[in-house]
């Protein structure tokens, strides 16, 4: 039996049960993984399979998922507890899948390459260097979504991830990690990661922390996206309108003018792009902040109004998972016309930090945020020095009404179950410290 | 029980074909679980079931390992799953085994499940916090899993587990819990650490000075946890050399006697075999402070005679298991509860701790309180807010000068290691620091 005419049985044995609406989710993956570790090599290769019911009506509901092929011969709960909505269809805009999606993933032995180009490169750029742990991932997955209110969605994806931690010649010394994605794994290149973690594992062997500093702050997508994610609350749901006003300056703007911020599920190149999102609403991009002004949070179907828009913006991490609003690419629009080397050449004194260095930390109710940093300071738009060890501390309005230019290298980094994206930004407003 | 009648003596022919080198590990992993879940009131839908079942091949050869896994169990999915993980076609075709396995048709059972949330509300109310009774937000999840592994040279028989997690919401707290067993006595555990959340919610946090602490059995069971079994897996430990030069070391206090024993597990999660088949072991890894016996898996037994297996466990049939513990027990001392408590006067107790970090290149270890009292004249008087001791691990632990006469069952809680979350059990008795860097959070 074909799996949609599997998904119609199911749905027809859900609605014979008398359990109200439904909607029958079917999602089947393959990936292959490499980890390497202090314990050798784990090569895997995974095939998922699985499909999920959600039904109901305004009293009782449930949800059933299971691994393996939609079995309509299913003994279905018994519906309790909360009432549940499901979308109506919507036709999505006309969309061409990207070609890559069809690529085949990365064989065992050219995984292993990657992970070995990796390790000689970074060796390369600094002698005595090495691979801590890897972790690269690399699949596929195909699926579908029908609903007794005529929901009729099919989606495919491709998407790659490469984990990385590395530490100096130093046994001890400190070690450094990256996370990137990419839609295919042979899209990642070793060299240019390798330079990377070269640079910071230098930086974190060298750096110093100045006491306390203030000045201009060239801040990459490094430590800009880390922020932006811990502050992603502020831009879901319909709360966040007023979690946004409580952080709004006197002239109604919540960020500089330089600041727009979107979010796009359909985004053209992007990891996640899908005409649809886990309910088979249709994905579009939503400007959640026009140039420092607050538009509208990012909202689904269950909470659009007249003067809120909803968008396809409902992921399912997997099949087992029920849909949750979230951000799909949230990212910082760039300035095409700016290169990082134009901003970095205006800085007449300040830092240019690259990474942040754990975890983002938020007070006083999403207010201020301190994050630890490392980089270089900058003097007559040249490096003088290595950071490593500080803070870079502010309030939140700061940050965002700080941002005074952006380059135009907007990267996307994996944050949970999004992407987030954010271009190298100059900002004013913010301190450096050793302590906090 | 599912899997009890797999034709093992095929499956292990099959895999005996695969392992076609001297020192190859093979193995075939099949696993059923199912998750019942009462989510909180507002959010849909009620009543959430997940089931699913599988299959995993496994071949591992020197420092190399070879992982298939797969959502079905039938001999179509296992054979394309043997041929993924093979290195070389086989001299003969491999054996059909027979894996019929019974349709999963059982009933949802969710008595227990839908009847815990009144059950903590009423033993709020005996509390007489009927506010916190009104407005908290409970959610309620079944676990259970049944599993077997077939190898080469292990052949376990089907282990089961079961066991609830339950978030209880209050106004401005979240609580998470594990118990083996949702009744009366599971509700009263819980109503009393929601009560005690209220209590010192507004409560500011300690200045930061140092201080001797008593930690209750929960907070007790997080710090063996977070400073000792995970110090002491054999993969966090490769990554400053061999595992087993960890063995003789000083780790802590000479109070310290710590085993991890899945075999001494609450009843419904009590485990023969682990995630491998291999047999498990009141393993010691602390005797007098010092390290005794590093938890292992079987790839980190084989490098060693010194190392044993028996301590390896994976979240899914998709992941590769990996050394982690079960149940750790800290075998009780000879203090009685005031002893420890007026050895302390002028410290902190914490009868709780809600996270722990330690980095295991450092050695910098975070132990995180999300309040505590003031041990006044001998016994624990007014609150204090969210709170951490930090310092080396073998400092902190050494410092343990107290142990207390009653081991029980505390901290039960989720382990996430590399993104795989899994359950952990822990049997201890309250514990004295002598002076520790207390900070406010």
């Amino acid at each position: 039996m074909r799996t949609d005419e599997r998904l119609s049985a199911v749905l027809e044995s859900v609605r014979s049960s008398g359990a109200g609406e439904a909607e029958v989710f079917h999602k089947r993956g393959r990936s292959r993984t490499l980890r390497r570790a202090t314990g050798g090599d784990v090569s895997s290769l995974r095939q998922e399979e699985g499909w999920a019911v959600r039904a109901g009506d305004h009293d009782r509901s449930f949800f059933y998922a299971a691994s393996g092929v939609p079995e309509a011969e299913t003994a279905w709960p018994e519906p309790g507890g909360e009432g549940l909505r499901l979308p109506e269809a919507q036709s999505p805009p006309p969309w061409t899948a990207p070609d890559d999606l069809d690529s085949p993933l990365l064989a065992e032995n050219e995984s292993k390459a990657l992970l070995d180009g990796l390790a000689r490169e970074l060796d390369r750029e600094l002698p005595g260097a090495g691979l801590v742990q890897a972790f690269l991932e690399d699949g596929s997955s195909e699926q579908q979504l029908i609903s007794t209110l005529g929901v009729r969605a099919r989606a495919r994806q491709r998407a790659a991830s490469l984990f990385v931690e590395a530490r100096g010649a130093r046994r001890r010394g400190a070690a450094v990690s990256l996370l990137i994605a990419e839609r295919e794994a042979r899209r990642f290149r070793p060299q240019a990661v390798a330079r990377r973690l070269a640079d910071r594992l230098l930086i974190a062997e060298r750096g110093e922390a100045p006491d306390r500093d203030r000045g201009d702050f060239l801040i990459s997508h490094g430590v800009l996206v880390p922020i932006l994610a811990r502050l992603l609350g502020l831009f879901v749901g319909v709360e966040a309108t007023l979690r946004t006003s409580l952080l709004t300056g006197k002239r109604g703007r919540l960020a500089s003018r330089h600041f727009t911020l979107i979010d796009d599920g359909r985004l053209p190149g992007g990891v996640f792009e899908s005409p649809v999102d886990g309910e088979g609403q249709p994905t579009r991009p939503v400007t959640l902040i026009e140039r420092g002004t607050f538009r509208q949070p990012l909202i689904d179907w269950r909470d659009a109004s007249s003067t809120l828009e909803a968008s396809g913006c409902c992921r399912r991490a997997s099949w087992r998972d029920l849909p949750r609003p979230g951000a799909t690419h949230l990212y910082l629009a760039p300035d095409r016309r700016a290169a990082v080397a134009d901003l970095l050449g205006s800085l007449s004194r300040g830092y240019y930090l690259l990474a942040a260095d754990g975890a983002v930390r938020l007070k006083d109710g999403h207010r201020r945020f301190a994050v630890p940093v490392s980089g270089f300071a900058i003097d007559g738009g040249r490096p003088t020095g290595s950071v490593s060890g500080a803070w870079l501390t502010g309030s939140v309005p700061s940050l965002l009404s700080g941002v005074v230019a952006l380059a135009r290298d907007l990267t996307f980094v994996p944050c949970g179950s999004a992407l987030i994206g954010a271009p190298t930004v100059l900002v004013r407003g913010l301190e450096l410290r050793r302590r906090l | 029980m599912p899997f009890a009648d797999l034709d093992a003596a095929g499956i292990a022919r099959v895999l005996s074909q695969l392992a076609d080198q001297r020192g190859d590990l093979a193995d075939a992993y099949f696993e059923r679980s199912e998750e019942v879940e009462l989510s909180a009131v507002g959010e849909p839908p009620g009543l959430r079931v997940r089931r699913e079942s599988g299959l995993a091949i496994r071949l591992q050869r020197g420092q190399e390992t070879w992982l298939a896994g797969r959502d079905r169990i039938d001999a179509e999915n296992f054979g394309d799953a043997v041929r993924r993980v093979a290195r070389a076609l086989p001299s003969a075709p491999y054996a059909q085994p027979d894996l019929d396995t019974a349709p999963w048709r059982e009933p949802f059972d969710t008595e227990e499940v839908l009847a815990f949330p009144d059950l903590l509300r009423r033993a709020l109310s005996a509390l007489g916090t009927e506010d916190l009774a009104r407005e908290v937000k409970i959610s309620v999840r079944r676990h259970r899993r049944w599993l077997r592994v077939i190898g080469l040279q292990v052949s376990s028989g089907v282990e089961r587990e079961s066991f609830y997690s339950v978030t209880a919401l209050g106004r401005s707290s979240r609580r998470g819990a594990l118990y083996p067993l949702l009744d009366e006595s599971a509700a009263e555990a819980l109503a009393r650490g929601l009560a005690r959340d209220r209590f010192a919610e507004d409560a500011p946090p300690p200045k930061g000075r140092a201080a001797a602490c008593v930690l209750g059995a929960g907070a007790a069971a997080v710090l063996l946890h977070e400073a000792v079994a995970h110090a002491l897996e054999a993969d966090i430990l490769a990554r400053g050399g061999h595992p087993e030069a960890a063995i003789g070391v000083e780790l802590g206090s000479p109070l310290l006697n710590v085993f991890d024993d899945p075999q001494s597990a609450p009843e419904s999660v009590r485990r023969r075999a682990d995630d491998e088949g291999y047999p498990t072991l009141r393993r010691c890894l602390l005797r007098a402070g010092k390290v005794e016996q590093p938890i292992c898996d079987a790839s980190w037994s084989r490098r060693s005679d010194l190392l044993m297996p028996g301590g390896g466990r994976r979240g899914d049939r998709q992941d590769q298991p990996g050394p982690r513990s079960l149940h750790l027990e800290l075998v009780a001392g000879d203090q009685a509860t005031h002893q420890l408590f007026a050895d302390a006067d002028g410290g902190l107790y914490f009868p709780e701790a809600d996270r722990g970090h330690l980095d295991p290149d450092s050695g910098h270890f975070v132990l995180g309180f999300p309040y505590g009292l003031r041990i006044e004249n001998g016994t624990p008087g007014s609150a204090v807010g969210p709170c951490s001791i930090s310092g080396h691990v073998s400092e902190v632990l050494g410092k343990i000068d107290g142990l207390g006469r009653e081991a029980k069952p505390a901290g039960a809680g989720w382990c996430a290691k590399g993104a795989v979350r899994l359950p952990v059990w822990s049997t201890a008795p309250a514990l004295r620091l002598s002076e520790v860097e207390v900070d406010p959070r």
